[in-house]
Order: structure tokens, then sequence, then C-alpha cells
């Protein structure tokens, strides 16, 4: 069944003509020109098409498109303003958090929203680990995504955020 | 009318039976309402075709692994955003939480904390924080997998489901809900609305264990929940489930009238242990060996005893 699908994509009024059996991983990519949502194991398991819905991560493939009328959704496209990487972007960078860069979209969805979670209290790194749990990352270990976590919230709490 | 059932229909058993890899989606109608009494009538007005779903993230995986398949449209009907089951309500003593709630909700509510401490502590071992926002406790009872987390914790807090249809409500007992490996007495036209949990009171205390191939977003390949209320020293009563050894979740009955009445001594926790896991016969598949199970089972139900005990001094 063909519909349309309205729904704020990266703070922008969005409508698509969808059909109903698509995920949102698939309109993100296809019909949305999202290719930061990364189509891997399509079952939950890897991480890497995580988008914040509502502003709660969750995996794209497992949600119906259809279900998202009406809802927000923010992929890491939208962490750019006006050409600028996102401090958290850049302590990934800095960091090492990032190596082939498969993960890395959702990833940084995932920690994104951690931290805007986590106000002003430190995150610890048992946290950031049980929060990152769903998210594979087959490259750095993740010591150094860890880092990066630490980093770019030292960076909010410095006031470099948006 | 053939039967589309999970596990029953002629593809699973032909050219798609080797088929590894993504399938497509059947053709959906996807619906959303918001009114019980419209649940009811898309229910009732769709027959076969109708599939109630919410989190989806058990739906989505079982249909293009080809697990479920479906030679006609389906009429998808998303019950996750309605307001009547995405409450969770504490009345005199029990905790009613609507089949809608997602597990991220269960976890982070005061409520279960304070009267089911059990159910979250089972819920924060499950999947991980981008399918628990989405995923659902109605979903995972009503799916049935013997492997389910938050089942275990429901059976030894003795939780009834609530079930509406055309003829009304009823209350079903969760240890009266399933019948098999993806099977329920759930029927055509009833929809799984809330979860009814008797709280927890002072001399008592509950456990949740999994043992899985790794220890964050894994299926179990064994769980155990237990409860015990304790008055003097001497248990009172005593409640064991585990998961992953049966084909459902299952209440080990002799392990449990053995405990009561008796002192939480070392000995008596292991004798019980002994008696859970002998009283299961699990089956190896692809995750443990029947024997690794039974081994474990006996494990983490004398550590869940153990615990309990802890918690009570």
């Amino acid at each position: 069944m063909k519909m349309p699908l309205t729904f704020m994509l990266n703070n922008q009024q969005t409508t698509l003509e969808v059909d109903a059996r698509q995920t949102l991983l698939e309109v993100l990519r296809n019909q949305g020109g999202m290719t930061s949502v990364h189509r891997s194991c399509e079952e939950g398991e890897c991480g890497a098409c995580t988008v914040l819905l509502n502003e709660e991560p969750v995996n794209a493939c497992l949600v119906l498109a259809a279900s998202v009328q009406g809802a927000t959704v923010m992929t890491s496209e939208g962490l750019v303003k006006n050409g600028k990487p996102h401090p958290l972007m850049k302590a990934f960078t800095d960091e090492l958090g990032i190596q082939c860069g498969f993960c890395t979209p959702g990833m940084l969805m995932n920690a994104y929203a951690l931290i805007n979670r986590a106000g002003d209290n430190l995150l610890t790194d048992q946290v950031i680990r049980k929060t990152l749990e769903g998210n594979l990352c087959r490259c750095t270990g993740y010591v150094n995504i860890i880092k990066s976590v630490h980093t770019a919230q030292k960076a909010k709490l410095a006031g470099e955020w948006w | 009318m053939p039967d589309y059932s999970a596990g029953n229909n002629a593809m699973k058993n032909s050219v798609m039976k080797n088929f590894i890899g993504s399938r497509a989606m059947p053709d959906l109608v996807y619906h959303s309402p918001k009114e019980m009494k419209d649940l009811l009538a898309l229910v009732d007005a769709h027959g076969t075709s109708a599939r109630v779903v919410a989190g989806c993230t058990d739906f989505i995986p079982s249909v293009r692994t080809g697990r479920w398949c479906f030679d006609q449209e389906l009429n998808l009907i998303d019950i996750s955003k309605m307001p009547v089951l995405n409450e969770i309500e504490k009345t005199d003593d029990v905790l009613k939480i609507g089949a809608g709630v997602s597990l991220t909700r269960i976890l982070e509510s005061p409520e279960v904390k304070a009267h089911c401490p059990v159910l979250a502590q089972a819920v924060e071992q499950m999947a991980s924080l981008q399918v628990r926002n989405t995923a659902t406790m109605g979903g995972n009872i009503c799916m049935a997998s013997p492997a389910a987390d938050t089942v275990p914790p429901l059976l030894v807090s003795e939780a009834w489901v609530v079930i509406r249809d055309a003829g009304g409500e009823h209350k079903v007992l969760l240890t009266d809900f399933f019948t098999g490996p993806g099977r329920s007495v759930l029927t055509r036209g009833q929809v799984l609305t809330h979860i009814c949990i008797p709280v927890k009171k002072s001399n008592e205390a509950a456990w949740f264990q999994k043992i899985g191939t790794r220890t964050a977003v894994i299926i179990s390949v064994v769980s155990a929940a237990v409860r015990v209320s304790v008055n003097n020293g001497i248990c009172e009563t005593a409640r064991i489930s585990l998961g992953s050894v049966a084909p459902t979740p299952v209440r080990v009955s002799e392990a449990e009238q053995f405990l009561a009445g008796k002192p939480l001594d070392d000995q008596v926790i292991a004798e019980c242990a002994r008696m859970a896991a002998h009283a299961i016969s699990p089956i190896s598949d692809l995750r443990s060996s029947k024997e690794y199970r039974k081994d474990v089972a006996q494990t983490l139900v004398k550590r869940s005893i153990l615990a309990c005990r802890e918690a009570l001094k």
C-alpha cells in the first residue's frame, strides 16, 4: 500500500511517498537520501542503522516507516551545522574512535542521545559501554570510541555543542 | 482457508527452507488505532489477515528470515500508539502494565522498581538500548519464545494477562498462557492488552539471572527467576522458573515445594537447585547442549536463591 509519510527529518518537515512494507531504514536511504544510515544485519544486532526517533535511539531496520507518521527523526547528517562537523564528530576523529567508519553514524547517534540525556553528570566507562552495547564495531576494539564519548562530553560541558 | 500461522505453511517446507538472507516484506496495510473499540473492530474485520504488533522488533526479522511467510496482503495493526495501552498503573496490590509500554519505560519506571524489581532486572539484560526503546513486554509474551526473558520473572511473580476480544475481557494466568514454542492460548480476534503483576511484599525477595554466549544483546542459553517469602528464617513459599529449557518457560514445582517450610541454608539451597535441574529436560540446539543447559540451570537457581537470601538479610 502506497501512502504519504510526513515527519520531521533533521529539523525539516518532510513528506515522502512510501510503501507500507518499507522500513524506516529503506525510506531514509532510498527516498530520504540519508545514506549515513547504514544497512547491515537488518535484525537489530549491529546498530549500524541507529537513528533518533523522537530523540531516542532506535534501529531504523526494525521500525516500519508507516509508524513514524508525525514523529521526529534525526540521522547523523543532522549533526552537521553550516557545513561544520559537530563537536561529537570531531571527538571521534581526534580520538581515533573511527576506522573504517561503517559503524560510526550509528555510534554517533547513540552517543549523541546519551550525552544529551546525561546533562551535567559525567559519564562513566561502564555507562558508555552499557549504552553502546547494541552498536558493533569490528575495527577499534571500542577503547577509542569510549574515549571519544568522554571527550565529546567534555566539549559539551565546555559549551561547544548544538 | 489455509493456515498461515507461524511454522505451518507450504512455502517454508519447500524452496524457501534453505534460503538464508533477507526476504521481501509481504504487502502490508498499516493500521494505527487509537481507541480500544477501533482496535477490536479492526481485529474483527480482518480475521486471518490481521496481525497485531507493537514494537515490530520481532515481527520484521521473523518475516525477513522466512520464519513467517504470508502469501496474501497483511493487515498490520499497530497498538503501540494507543494511549490506553501505554500506561503503567499501580492499584492496591497489583501493578498493571499496558501491552504497548516499551521495555525502556518498564526499566525506568519507579513503580516497577518499587513493586516488581525482578522484572526491571530482567529487562535490563535484554537486547540493546535501541531495541528496548521500541520492543514491548506484551510482544515478548505474545511471541511465546521459550527464551523470552520477561517471562520467568512474571511467572515467579504469579502474573496474569488480560485478553480482549469481541466477547469482553478475559484474565489468563501466565502459567496457563503458553502452549508451545511460538504458541499460546491467544486465538484470532483476541488481543493481549495488559499484564498484571501482584506487588512484592516486604518479606519477599526475587532474583533473575541469565546466561548467554555473551553478556550483551544475546538470547538466553538458560534464564532463571526465583521468588521466596521468608518468615523467621524459614522459607514460606518459593517460586522457581526457568527459561530456554523446555518448549515454554516453565515453573519447577517439585523444587518449589521442597524449599517451602525449610530454612534457607546452603545445603537446602543446593538440594533445591539439584531438584530444579533434575525436573527439566532441555534440548540441544545451536546455542547450547542439553547437558550444559542442565548444569547451568542448577547453578543459576542456586545463585538466585542465594541472592534472595542475601537481599532478605
